[in-house]
């Protein structure tokens, strides 16, 4: 199954949760997009790095070590061309929470363009078994909890009423002067996530919890810039 | 509903014949001296007009009741379809065992099994003994069956007559109130079973059950906890609202996850399972019993349409007030009470009602108009209103306070058959719906208990207030919408 390898490695490693390259592989598996990156291992590798890639780039530092990277100083965001990514190595290298930590490499990936914040969970639950749930990110998430949960596997219709019942939905047709965004994106999203065969369909005796937030959706497309999977104990 | 079962079906309803219509039922825990429930239970299924075997269980007693007792279930001279057991709990794993595998169903009435911490072992002994015995087991810890076709019942009163609403209660004691008051209502059922503890058959079995029942037309469930809600959401995903559900669940305040790793994890009280479930698969989750009979009731006496799901509502009665805030509760159901375009609105002007009638939705009339040509305006105004402003659903209401003294006691009765007349003239475009308002006043209310009777027997689903009229209309309305939007859904 995809994503099964993931899970092995992170369960042998005792994580409670996937890591970034193993979110990342996992939610490719399913056909969900996820930001362009590769590992550079020092300054000499970011011009070849940047020359694959599309700017505006972001930098994050990777090691054992450093659990929340920005506290340390290890993420910088819209660098534009490789002296940029070389001079923001430079600079993170210096700072002492990362000069004094295991170093496995930098983070170089592309950034999403700009679009709606979504957010696309799951969860097993203990009667239903799993479920997904879609919402805005950002407060209308974290503060008004305006969410659609679904059991799975859903169909596109339920996905379609998923989106209709967010009582921000008008903000998806392009709300205050933004553009719309990708409301077939979002229900691909949500199908590759929660459909027949989905994401958590496969993996529903191994997922606990599931976060991708953001989704960023645009007038084209759909990218999972961060996620976070909790295994089940 | 549907004229073709499949073979799976069908075979499941065979299955639970033995319960449903038993030809020999077994009654353990009956005593010599006639006090105990069980003996009630005998005197009970006798006046409900049980002609089968009644086999008396005891130890020592010859007879009970006048029947001749066995020592055991495995000792009866025909094997037993259904057992009514209310022994101590500790007896009854031993009981069960006996059987050897002459009897079909048990259902265990005695409590002190898994709804107490102590009981939690007994009850795992008393499923195994059950398997043991080769029987399926109902219960423990609940009160019976009530099953017209079967002339069983575990009630004091209930309808004799066989219905279209099926029930599965996890509790006893709602489902005494479901046919209690189900009863004064106007609901008959197609059977009433009491699951308490579910050691065994449990909500899913019978839901499946009423769902390929020919005789139930729509299901009705009070389920406090789920032992395998996954199943419950296949089964009825897979009905795809093929018959109205409607569920009444308990604890479904009880908080989320307390320690929740991640903001789905946060946002996922035990509520949104429930909600989701009802969308996903169109049954109808209500709130507290009094919607959970209205719902019913509904479903009971109407056909959903599908095929043009409820949107425009008429209302029509006397009581101005009463007509503004209904239509304001309508539209917070999301049904639309609108005015009518200027075709109805001239036509009813056109019959020159007296003043204080008002003729935009909602039509609103004083008893005088309604009661003028014993009825016969409002005949006409029917008319208008069904051809013209083509309504999905017209809401009758009647507040029978102002008709006292005023009027001959038959209005009431041919106001309603007017309504009836009219609609058969408009075959399948709208659903009719009368709201009987009151005030407690004895003699009144007595007026209206033999009204609502004989308009429930027209067909006409009655309710004593608009609020239960609206939420009762607006559970049909989903449940049109949702088999409506799966009918294009493959």
């Amino acid at each position: 199954m995809s994503g099964s390898k993931e899970i092995a490695e992170a369960r042998k490693n005792g994580r409670a949760a996937l890591d970034e390259m193993a979110w990342k592989s996992v939610l490719a598996n399913f056909g969900i997009s996820t930001p362009k990156s590769l590992l550079i291992q020092d300054v000499m590798q970011s011009a070849d790095a940047c020359a694959k890639l599309r700017a505006p780039l972001a930098l994050k530092v990777v090691s054992p070590d450093i659990l929340h990277k920005s506290d340390a100083g290890g993420v910088k965001v819209g660098l534009k061309s490789a002296a940029e990514v070389e001079e923001a190595v430079r600079a993170m290298m210096k700072l002492p929470a990362i000069a004094n930590a295991r170093i496995d490499g930098f983070l170089l990936e592309e950034m999403a363009p700009a679009g709606q914040e979504i957010v696309i969970g799951g969860l097993l639950d203990a009667q239903f078994g799993p479920m997904v749930m879609v919402g805005l990110g950002g407060i209308f998430v974290e503060v008004m909890a305006d969410v659609a949960f679904r059991i799975c596997p859903i169909t596109r219709l339920d996905a379609e009423e998923m989106l209709d019942e967010l009582k921000g939905a008008a903000l998806l047709k392009g709300a205050r002067g933004r553009k719309p965004v990708s409301r077939a994106a979002i229900v691909d999203a949500l199908m590759k996530v929660g459909g027949e065969g989905g994401l958590l369909m496969t993996h529903a005796n191994d997922i606990a919890e599931a976060d991708i937030n953001p989704l960023i959706v645009s007038e084209t497309g759909a990218v999972a810039v961060d996620a976070r999977f909790v295994l089940t104990k | 509903m549907t004229s073709h079962q499949p073979p799976a079906t069908s075979h499941i309803v065979e299955a639970f014949k033995p319960l449903f219509e038993p030809k020999t039922v077994a009654v353990v825990g009956a005593s010599a001296k006639g006090a105990a429930f069980p003996n009630v239970f005998i005197r009970r299924i006798r006046e409900f007009g049980y002609k089968g075997e009644i086999y008396p269980i005891h130890p020592t007693a010859e007879s009970i009741d006048g029947l001749k007792a066995y020592r055991g279930l495995g000792e009866t001279p025909n094997p037993v379809d259904y057992a009514f057991i209310a022994i101590p709990a500790a007896q009854v794993p031993p009981l069960l065992k006996d059987a050897r595998g002459r009897v079909r169903y048990a259902q265990v009435i005695s409590s002190g099994f898994g709804e107490v911490d102590e009981g939690k072992e007994l009850q795992d002994q008393l499923a195994g003994a059950a398997r043991e015995g080769g029987m399926r087991l109902i219960g423990p810890n609940c009160l019976g069956i009530y099953t017209p076709r079967g002339n069983i019942t575990f009630a004091e009163i209930g309808p004799k007559e066989v219905g279209s609403v099926g029930i599965v209660s996890q509790s006893g004691g709602l489902g005494t109130d479901i046919i209690r008051r189900g009863l004064a209502r106007g609901l008959k059922f197609s059977g009433l079973v009491t699951v308490g503890n579910c050691a065994d058959v449990g909500p899913n079995d019978l839901i499946e059950f009423y769902l390929a029942d020919p005789q139930t037309r729509v299901i009705g469930t009070y389920i406090e906890s789920t032992k395998d809600g996954r199943r419950l959401f296949e089964i009825l995903r897979k009905a795809r609202g093929a018959k109205p559900v409607v569920v009444l669940k308990g604890g479904r305040t009880s908080q989320g996850r307390a320690a929740a790793a991640s903001h789905t994890g946060s946002l996922a009280g035990d509520d949104r399972a429930w909600v989701a479930l009802s969308r996903q698969t169109g049954c109808v989750l209500v709130e507290t019993l009094e919607e959970f009979l209205d719902v019913l009731m509904i479903f009971q006496a109407l056909t959903p349409r599908a095929s043009h799901p409820m949107k425009r509502i008429v209302l029509f009665g006397n009581g101005g007030g009463a007509s503004v805030l209904a239509t304001d509760y309508f539209a917070r159901l999301g049904l639309h009470v609108e005015p009518f375009e200027k075709e109805a609105v001239d036509a009813l002007a056109a019959l020159k009602l007296p003043p204080g009638t008002s003729i935009t939705n909602p039509v609103d009339t004083p008893v005088g108009t309604l009661q003028q040509e014993d009825g016969r305006v409002a005949e006409k105004i029917v008319e208008i209103i069904q051809g013209i402003g083509k309504p999905d659903a017209l809401v009758v209401h009647l507040n029978l306070s102002a008709f006292v003294g005023r009027t001959k006691p038959e209005v009431l009765d041919n106001l309603v058959k007017a309504a009836l007349r009219v609609q058969e003239r408009y075959p399948g475009q709208s659903h009719f719906v009368l709201v009987l308002r009151s005030d407690g006043e004895p003699a009144l209310e007595e007026r209206k208990r033999e009204f609502r009777a004989n308009a429930v027997a027209l067909g006409v689903p009655v309710y004593d207030e608009m609020s239960n009229a609206g939420s009762a209309l607006a559970a049909l309305a989903a449940h049109e919408r949702f088999v409506h939007s799966r009918s294009r859904d493959s």
